[in-house]
């Protein structure tokens, strides 16, 4: 130490100093080991998490064709304006609500709801903003990538329905994954996510699994906001399996066109091969268009259109034909004549019942529509004689009635491919709640049971189902759409990454159909009545269509009681039918809401079916048909 | 100036001192070049170290002794500096801190990192014609009061962390100045008990902002913390280190750190981390040696010194030097709050290379006159 300073210690207090430095040095040593050395990996991770993501490439959904390949859904690429979970800088998004609606014209309420979604998500998740991104979008926001990062363009197929309104309920629609659906374990275990697309209603919900494809995604390496710098790899998306469905459109347009025509533009015909069950059309009406469920919930527009469907008194977003259930009036003696023949309560040769014009029960006589004397069975289903099912139903008494409808599934779903069939209900369903409420089941009730009212409400469906067997031998087979799903290649090599296998096609598996137990003489004697409604003087008799015979049965089903019948509240009308009668080729029903008389209605909706159906089979028998012939 | 130059002058210089401070530069150009390898940030860093160099020689040079004699002189420039700063219009705000100066020809620089040498010569001048004994309190408050007029400045601009910078400086000339052993405890101890307790008052008065509040909880508690918000800077300061690993990511600087943005600041605060994750703990140590290297040699300056106030011109060097290199690694490392200091001779800045440099030629001149006495 030159500068000698005794009493200060000076050298000492320059040590101190010295030492001082090289213990924080020190400390800086020991902290870094401990970063580097011994923690070094896991930042390493750390690091390798941030920077790499993966961005997922959305596989475009199978398309659906009608039977003859015409095309009922299809999928086209749009843009979508897609807002990404960005966890490395705050980006406090609650501020861009009124740019992000005004920039993309959202309704402002979406903007709140998906960022509240987007929050709950794990760290770079991404959700659309905005399906259908327009050039104007996308310019703002490329105009807008400094300032909000969070948005990308990204490449989407979108589902189109090219028919609008046509085939709607049979269809469905897709949409994003809901909250409550989320919760369910069969979608959490499908590794499904908010913003993920599935199939709502229809075929598309039914067949989710095939139809949708398997999602690719490219590796990127991004910077710290977001932006991709380089791309790692990237697995190709396999798109989802064709369906090939058992529609025929033309049948299908002219339902809807016959629907459409009637006063109240509301009910259902369904059209299926009696001998296969495949559907070959299915209209409900009023309909939906499914595309402003896909591309408008995010449009303040498209949103009102929703809620409007939602609130609307006629129910369009319901299909009828499978949800609707309807006293089946006059329609039910069909079915329970089958049983009564089943059941020996009536034989071939023992048919007839009194009519009497009505019945008498207690102080309350209950009328039939004409006075047909002691008709046979044929007969009574021709001119729809009430008086004989009533005395016939008292005969079967309500056991019987049950065991018809156990015999027709009518306590059962069809099976159809549609989700959300409902099942009818019956005697079968009522009994132990009224004999709980009443004490016990009254002959009144029996009676009204009879003719397919007060206790008895079905579905289309399973009327067309129970029908359609008459003229195949008591053959109920189950009524579909699927004819075909097509196959579909791998996506890249066995063993290496991202390899996605092919999927096998296959075709409807047909259940082994339900046997009516009936006798050849029974079939007869039930086809000849039915044949009569339309070709006999029946109740359709005016829409008989020569050197084509079909065989049918009206309805009229009561929704109120007499004299208040009028206006909202008539008759719902009813035709069941299938033909030609002794070798059916088609089964077609036509349910008319509150129009009035099944003949006047619904019979005149199913004649056109018929008649665009023999245009395009030609007048003669179809070549198969001349074919077995040949055998013989 | 230079004509004064003797030829003993050039035996006496210390050299190895000198090139191991231009090495560091060229480490820091280096790293600097990873950090922002698309601007030449490191070649503005090399045109730096000449002018720094120019700065270094004509300060190394020179006799001490006379510039020491003129400290006030330097003092209120410096002070007028500072004071120009603040003029609205003059000052430059960046970053919501107005430090910088934009001045005809000279370009923009920050007062705030030269005003150092003037206070540590005013303080020298001062501290070094006292005569032996323990610290009297008049001198304390001078001490003091010549060290709160550029802080009390510096606060204004606000520039929290250069005006830290300024303290251990102080410290450093009481300490040689004979202050009472138990005066440094007692400061250390109150310091410890403090400082907790000024924080929480902090905290309960709302004196202290949440971002600050924010930055200490992520030293606390780094795996709590929120890493979108203040926790950010420490959080990736920090994956930026470990990264780094034994010997650094070798080839990969395409996806570095800072190359993707995830580090900010990677050329100046953050240079550290930079060179943490590009040359591993290998090449961090081999810097902290340096360092360590360095600082001895000024230390062994200061032991030679031929006056006390030569002695204390190098000690309060050295011992800022420590307190910034401290508070800047630290801060990478993640144990330390986010304080806007540049690491000495590592982070790319022209003022702070020159300053630096001026400040070792100050000991380099002091260490040639070591025999003459």
């Amino acid at each position: 130490m030159k500068v000698y300073d005794h009493t200060q210690n000076l050298g000492l207090r320059v040590g101190v100093i010295q030492i001082l430095a090289f213990i924080m040095l020190s400390v800086l040593g020991a902290r870094l080991y401990y970063l580097q050395v011994v923690r070094g990996e896991y930042y390493d991770e750390k690091a390798e998490n941030q920077r790499i993501r993966l961005i997922p490439i959305p596989a475009p959904r199978g398309a659906i064709f009608d039977r003859n390949g015409k095309i009922l859904v299809d999928s086209r690429p749009t843009y979508n304006v897609t807002l990404s979970n960005e966890p490395i800088k705050k980006i406090d998004v609650s501020d861009r609500i009124d740019d992000y609606a005004r920039g993309l014209n959202v309704d402002r309420e979406f903007v709140v709801e998906r960022l509240n979604l987007i929050k709950k998500q794990n760290d770079f998740e991404t959700m659309v903003l905005k399906e259908n991104a327009t050039i104007q979008d996308i310019t703002w926001v490329e105009a807008h990538s400094l300032e909000y990062p969070e948005l990308r363009i990204d490449l989407q197929p979108q589902r189109v329905y090219p028919l609008k309104e046509t085939l709607s309920h049979v269809l469905g629609y897709v949409g994003e994954i809901s909250s409550k659906q989320l919760e369910k374990p069969e979608y959490k275990e499908k590794g499904y996510r908010p913003g993920t697309i599935i199939g709502k209603g229809g075929l598309e919900q039914y067949y989710d699994e095939y139809l949708r494809g398997r999602d690719g995604y490219r590796k990127v390496i991004v910077d710290s906001r977001g932006r991709v710098q380089q791309e790692i790899e990237t697995i190709q998306p396999q798109a989802g399996q064709d369906l090939i469905t058992t529609i025929d459109l033309d049948l299908q347009m002219t339902a809807e066109e016959k629907l459409a025509a009637t006063p109240t533009k509301r009910g259902t015909i369904i059209v299926m091969d009696p001998n296969n069950g495949e559907l070959l059309a299915m209209a409900s009406l009023p309909a939906y268009d499914p595309s402003v469920f896909v591309q408008g919930s995010s449009t303040p527009e498209g949103r009102k259109q929703i809620a409007a469907y939602w609130q609307d008194e006629k129910r369009p977003l319901y299909n009828r034909a499978i949800q609707g259930r309807y006293p089946p009036g006059s329609t039910w003696k069909i079915p329970e004549s089958v049983g009564a023949l089943e059941q020996g309560v009536i034989t071939v040769e023992h048919s007839n019942m009194v009519c009497g014009g009505g019945i008498q029960i207690g102080n309350k006589f209950t009328r039939c529509m004409g006075s047909h004397g002691s008709p046979p069975l044929s007969y009574a289903i021709t001119k729809s004689c009430d008086g004989y099912y009533y005395r016939l139903a008292l005969k079967m008494k309500v056991e019987g009635l049950i065991r018809m409808v156990e015999m027709f599934d009518y306590d059962k779903r069809t099976g159809v491919d549609l989700p959300n069939e409902k099942i009818s209900q019956t005697p079968k369903t009522w009994k132990p709640i009224i004999e709980k409420r009443e004490g016990k089941w009254s002959d009144i009730k029996t009676v009204y049971a009879g003719i397919g009212q007060d206790t008895v409400v079905v579905t289309p469906i399973s009327m067309l189902r129970a029908i359609a067997s008459i003229g195949v031998k008591g053959r109920m087979y189950v009524p579909h759409f699927l004819k075909e799903f097509k196959p579909i290649g791998a996506i890249g090599n066995e063993d290496e990454l991202g390899f996605i296998p092919a999927r096998q096609g296959f075709t409807f598996q047909h259940p082994e159909p339900k046997i009516i137990p009936m006798t050849a003489e029974q079939e007869e004697v039930m086809v000849k009545g039915m044949w009569g409604v339309v070709n006999g003087g029946g109740t359709a008799g005016s829409i008989r269509i020569p050197n084509f015979d079909i065989a049918g049965k009206t309805g009229t089903a009561q929704v109120a009681s007499l004299g208040k019948d009028v206006g909202a509240n008539k008759d719902h009308a009813w035709f069941i039918s299938f033909a030609p009668a002794y070798k059916p080729e088609i089964a077609v029903l036509a349910l008319i809401e509150n129009v009035g008389f099944g003949g006047s209605f619904a019979a005149p909706a199913a004649k056109g079916v018929y008649e665009t159906y023999l245009a395009k089979r030609g007048p003669t028998v179809a070549p198969d048909t001349v074919a077995e012939n040949g055998k013989r | 100036m230079v004509a004064i130059i003797e030829r003993r002058s050039f035996r006496d210089f210390d050299l190895l001192t000198s090139l191991l401070a231009v090495a560091i530069v060229f480490f820091g150009v280096w790293q600097i070049y990873n950090a922002q390898p698309e601007m030449n940030l490191w070649s503005k860093q090399i045109i730096g170290l000449g002018i720094a160099l120019v700065a270094f020689f004509l300060v190394g040079f020179s006799d001490y002794r006379r510039i020491v004699d003129a400290a006030p002189v330097f003092y209120g420039v410096g002070l007028i500096l500072l004071l120009l700063v603040l003029i609205p219009g003059l000052g430059v705000k960046i970053n919501g801190q107005t430090a910088w100066l934009r001045l005809p020809v000279i370009g923009q620089f920050q007062p705030s990192e030269f005003v150092k040498i003037p206070v540590v010569l005013m303080l020298a001048k001062y501290f070094g014609a006292r005569k032996s004994g323990p610290l009297r309190l008049r001198e304390f408050m001078i001490g003091c009061g010549i060290l709160a007029a550029p802080v009390g400045l510096i606060m204004l601009e606000p520039d929290a962390g250069q005006a830290m910078t300024y303290f251990p400086l102080l410290a450093v000339v009481f300490f040689l100045s004979g202050i009472k052993v138990r005066y440094v405890v007692i400061t250390i101890i109150a310091g410890i008990v403090l400082a907790p307790a000024a924080y929480w008052v902090g905290v309960r008065t709302g004196k202290i902002k949440g971002y600050q509040q924010e930055r200490i909880n992520v030293i606390l508690d780094p795996e709590s913390a929120d890493p979108r918000g203040y926790a950010y800077h420490t959080i990736q300061s920090m994956i930026t280190v470990g990264k780094g690993g034994l010997t650094g990511i070798k080839g990969d600087t395409e996806t570095s750190q800072a190359k993707l943005k995830f580090l900010p600041e990677p050329h100046s605060d953050f240079i550290f981390a930079v060179t943490a994750e590009n040359t591993g703990f290998v090449g961090c140590i081999s810097l902290l040696l340096a360092y360590a290297v360095l600082l001895s040699r000024l230390v062994s300056g200061a032991r030679e010194a031929p006056d006390r106030s030569g002695m204390l011109v190098i000690m309060a060097i050295a011992g800022g030097m420590t307190f910034q290199i401290f508070m800047n690694i630290g801060m990478v490392l993640g144990f330390l709050p986010v304080i806007g200091v540049p690491l000495p001779l590592m982070s790319a800045g022209l003022s702070a290379i020159l300053s630096t440099f001026i400040a070792i030629g100050f000991v380099i001149s002091v260490k040639m006159r070591r025999f003459v006495n």
